[in-house]
């Protein structure tokens, strides 16, 4: 599903952050990405959603080579990735439904065709009572489940998170990641970056270490 | 319960915040520039209505100008002008001025009260055509050289005097359009950008979620459609009450018989019909150019960001 071929990047003539990442994500598993601060979690996820490119070697998704995809067939693939943000990044202007309900609503959809769909995510991360509510009502917690509704509304077929607990306290961070588990018993392919050491001892998943620039795998 | 609160849910949020536009100072700005094109239009439209009605009405009219020969009977060569000008083509009318009335000509130049029994003036005789494309002015010329000391003035030197000065002030009229479309597409290219800057969240946001350049651009245009057609309305109608509050003040500034000369000069200050569905018609085009520069420095925004 996602092959890199000694990937490396680079910000503009600055040194490389990352180096030599060549690995293989299969459909349907679930992964940590670890490592300390400002070791480039942030810049691999950018680089697994296609927000960047890489500064050289290939990356492989879904089975076609993205290097050098144009715009608009980025934007086509980026359809089957969800992406979960550490500070939430709903719009405040809008209600958590239509937070939720966003990335079907630019694709064009009629409200109609995804209502009933919306209001079951809804429901079923806890939000159901909640729909009207603008962002800045809710708490850290319900912020980032109404985020990671967002992400998976669209039935993405990768589920990436960018630091999802960074932001709520330890037993809602065990809440949220068994959420991204079930999303994954579903079938999602699940990436999650996490510095939480602790709590990913709770979880049986694989481990991607980023140290240096470089990537290891463990379990 | 739920059910409840989506049934009661009529319409969506707009994604780009209307609070989030400049919208108020953009309205604003745009009146303003409708109001200058409408007025500006309007005075061009006034212009070339009243050089064609006076082009039209000169272009009716010739002179034929006898001056006094020697050895020349006035009367008989009047007589001959007005029967040569009757019988030519496409002339309806021609009558000689009587002595008198040729001496009035004068009075404005030489003063009243002159003694013009000791001079010999010329003499005009008025033509009138019904169709200046139809008479056969040509002929009138040549049969004139019959008539000893007989001109013939078309006043073609005078109306294209006159077409040249309408010309030049229509022609000025169209660059001064012209340069409010550069300053209004110019303001709303640095008010996009500005806009853009502080929903640099939402754009990032959509493109994340998979939202295309058009999409998102589309967003920004139907916000900016929306100011550009409110400005327009206002300036539109701004430009049409200047016209109209003009034009009585004109008729109740200036005597009566001063506003006919006036009038007749320059034209009556209205801008009739024609002028103000010009006028109607800048709204909708000063709201697709503010639509279309706003989508097209999105589009421009978004294809350097991503």
């Amino acid at each position: 599903m996602i092959e890199f071929d000694t990937v490396g990047l680079r910000y503009g003539h600055g040194p490389e952050i990352l180096r030599d990442l060549s690995f293989k994500i299969e459909p349907g598993s679930f992964h940590f990405l670890t490592g300390p601060s400002g070791s480039g979690k942030t810049s691999l996820l950018k680089l697994l959603l296609l927000s960047l490119k890489p500064s050289r070697g290939r990356v492989k998704m879904f089975g076609q080579d993205v290097t050098d995809l144009d715009q608009d067939s980025l934007l086509r693939m980026r359809r089957h990735i969800g992406i979960v943000f550490q500070e939430f990044r709903l719009l405040d202007h809008l209600t958590t439904y239509e937070n939720v309900a966003l990335p079907l609503r630019v694709l064009g959809r009629p409200e109609s065709a995804y209502r009933a769909n919306v209001t079951e995510l809804l429901e079923w991360v806890g939000l159901g009572e909640r729909m009207d509510a603008l962002p800045a009502l809710l708490s850290g917690g319900e912020k980032q489940r109404a985020a990671i509704a967002r992400a998976v509304i669209g039935r993405p077929d990768i589920l990436l998170a960018d630091e999802p607990t960074g932001n709520v306290d330890p037993e809602l961070s065990l809440r949220l990641v068994t959420l991204f588990a079930e999303l994954n018993k579903m079938g999602t392919t699940i990436i999650l970056a996490t510095h939480e050491l602790p709590l990913l001892d709770n979880f049986k998943y694989p481990r991607m270490v980023l140290r240096d620039g470089g990537l290891s795998f463990h379990g | 319960m739920a059910e409840f609160r989506l049934l009661r849910r009529s319409r969506a949020t707009a994604i780009v915040p209307e609070r989030s536009v400049a919208g108020r100072t953009l309205v604003l700005l745009v009146a303003i520039m409708t109001f200058l094109f409408g007025v500006t239009l309007g005075g061009v439209v006034l212009v070339q209505k009243s050089a064609i009605a006076w082009s039209s009405d000169v272009g009716r009219e010739v002179t034929i100008q006898i001056r006094p020969m020697e050895g020349e009977v006035m009367e008989s060569n009047l007589r001959t002008a007005v029967a040569l000008a009757l019988a030519t083509p496409g002339v309806t009318a021609a009558r000689a001025l009587s002595l008198e009335e040729s001496q009035g000509l004068l009075e404005p130049w030489l003063g009243s009260g002159v003694d013009f029994s000791a001079i010999a003036i010329p003499r005009l005789v008025v033509v009138e055509i019904d169709d200046p494309s139809e008479a056969d002015i040509e002929k009138l010329e040549r049969d004139l050289s019959a008539v000893a000391g007989a001109t013939l003035d078309t006043h073609a030197a005078w109306r294209q005097q006159l077409n040249l000065m309408a010309g030049t002030i229509v022609v000025s009229g169209l660059l001064v359009l012209a340069l409010i479309v550069v300053a209004t597409v110019l303001a709303i290219i640095f008010a996009t950008r500005g806009t853009m800057a502080s929903n640099r969240e939402i754009v990032d946001v959509l493109h994340f979620i998979g939202a295309s350049n058009s999409f998102i651009a589309g967003e920004f245009q139907g916000r900016f459609l929306a100011i550009g057609f409110r400005g327009g309305m206002v300036g539109g109608i701004a430009a049409v009450l200047f016209f109209s509050a003009v034009g009585a003040a004109a008729g109740g500034v200036v005597p009566d018989e001063a506003s006919a000369q006036l009038g007749f000069l320059f034209g009556r200050f209205s801008l009739g019909l024609d002028g103000i569905l010009g006028i109607a018609a800048v709204v909708p085009v000063i709201a697709a150019v503010t639509a279309i520069t706003s989508r097209l420095t999105v589009r421009r925004f978004l294809t350097q960001t991503s």
